[in-house]
């Protein structure tokens, strides 16, 4: 077991989670018709991302030096990821001060693209050669999947009446995948070279995996039961995928674990 | 080819001896648990017998670099003129970016200075016209310093067994495999 990264699993959901609520309140307010109280749900889109920018400053040596990590935008993804994560939080912030009138559409898009960018980039960051396992499009399909289950089960909490159906389909389709992707990629992983399949026994072996596994379950199975989401369900989902993304951390095994062993 | 320094490892030479480690460490003096040049003996998958093969690896000082290219603050730079990575720590935030990305775990975690440090080539040596310390400590000339635009051998391996082959980085270090031993029956 590779180290939990506490910081970087508090920054990407929580930033998920804020991304997720912008995405499901571009939906709505493309929908037409009323999208819910505009301004408190800025505010917790701007409050998780200040949160989870914060929590992530405890990931560096120096947190001083941060601003400069928007130095190599050239090559580093991760610079790319702390630029759109920037704008994106500007925009929260901008859009949770000023009186948004209700049915303002193009700063929850211009919001929406910058949070798919910071998605996109995080997903190329967490996807480095030595991480064979992961050196592809899951870290970026991990993410959208944890943003989307997110934001519609937190944005049932700001969808009025009429919407809350389409929360619902969003919600149960997202936990479909997000179980799918889950439950197949360490299978994938288990025929793959040595270190992928280290990576997929790790996974298996994991209690984060499992209990990640066991929300996404029960958040569907309460679904099925309710036909609606109740208010507590999103908070369940959270913690699940908290426990998910510290597995994605601490369980992926790394090309250098292995070297003198076959590849 | 431009100018690039690299290791050759010599594995048929190699006795596992740890001496380069040590030269390395006693040159440097890196915090306690800190490895910047490591001994990994090979699998008995890999060869298959009592006496033992190994592969002494520090810093690739790869063409294409995982950790320059990762790094969010340029805190790395390749030298035009030999072709070293060096990491410059001033510049550091302490990410671990590049700790995660470089396939070859080179760079580490110096938890007292809070950034990263990894093998440098000894490139202020080699400004002075010296060999690195690990190269000129090591008791069976195993470990030495080639130029690849210079390289004129032939029995050199880039991607031998039990190191992982990363085309996208393109690593500098060679190897020269170890024999198998002969076998004497009576
Ligand atoms: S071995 Fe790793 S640290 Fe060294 S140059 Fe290559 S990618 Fe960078
Ligand atoms: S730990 Fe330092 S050198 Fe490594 S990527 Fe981060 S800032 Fe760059």
């Amino acid at each position: 077991m590779q180290s939990l990264e506490l910081p970087l699993v508090l920054f990407t959901v929580f930033s998920q989670a804020a991304i997720g609520l912008t995405l499901m309140r571009a939906i709505r307010v493309s929908a037409g018709g009323p999208s819910g109280d505009a301004q408190r749900e800025w505010r917790v889109i701007a409050g998780l991302m200040v949160v989870g920018m914060i929590g992530s400053l405890f990931h560096l040596g120096h947190p001083l030096g941060a601003p400069r990590a928007v130095t190599h935008l050239g090559s580093a993804w991760l610079s790319r990821e702390v630029l759109f994560a920037g704008l994106f939080t500007g925009v929260a912030v901008i859009a949770a001060l000023a009186l948004i009138k209700e049915n303002t559409t193009a700063l929850v898009w211009i919001a929406a693209i910058l949070g798919l960018g910071v998605i996109t980039s995080a997903g190329m960051t967490y996807a480095p050669p030595a991480l064979p396992a992961i050196n592809n499009a899951l870290p970026t399909m991990f993410f959208l999947t944890s943003a989307v289950i997110l934001g519609a089960g937190f944005g049932s909490w700001f969808a009025g009446k009429e919407r809350q159906p389409l929360m619902t389909r969003i919600f149960t389709t997202a936990l479909v995948v997000g179980l799918v992707l889950n439950l197949i990629a360490p299978c994938v992983w288990i025929s793959g070279g040595t270190v992928m399949h280290m990576t997929g026994k790790a996974w298996f072996a994991s209690g984060f995996y499992w209990t990640h596994l066991a929300v996404l379950i029960a958040c569907l199975a309460v679904l099925w039961k309710n036909k609606t989401i109740p208010t507590w369900l999103p908070v369940l989902a959270l913690l699940g995928e908290l426990a998910g993304r510290a597995g994605f951390f601490a369980d992926t095994i790394h090309t250098a674990t292995n070297i003198g062993g076959l590849y | 080819m431009q100018k690039q320094y690299a290791f050759l490892v010599d594995s048929e030479r190699c006795i596992g001896c740890f001496t380069c480690a040590m030269a390395c460490r006693n040159y440097y003096h890196q915090e306690e648990g800190i490895i910047w040049r490591q001994v990994y003996p090979l699998a008995e998958e890999i060869y298959p017998h009592r006496e033992r093969a190994f592969f002494s690896l520090a810093c690739n000082h790869c063409a294409n670099p995982a950790c320059l290219n990762v790094c969010p603050v340029n805190a790395y730079t390749k030298r035009e003129k030999d072709g070293v990575v060096v990491h410059h720590q001033d510049k550091c935030i302490g990410c671990g970016n590049c700790i995660r990305s470089c396939p070859y775990g080179a760079p580490k975690y110096n938890p007292v200075a809070k950034r990263a440090e990894k093998c440098s080539m000894c490139h202020e040596r080699l400004d002075a016209d010296l060999k690195p310390a690990c190269v000129q400590a090591c008791p069976t000339d195993a470990l030495q310093l080639i130029d690849l635009a210079e390289l004129h051998q032939t029995n050199e391996v880039q991607y031998p067994a039990g190191f992982p082959k990363m085309e996208s980085v393109n690593p500098s270090t060679r190897f020269i495999l170890p024999q198998m031993p002969k076998m004497v029956r009576r």
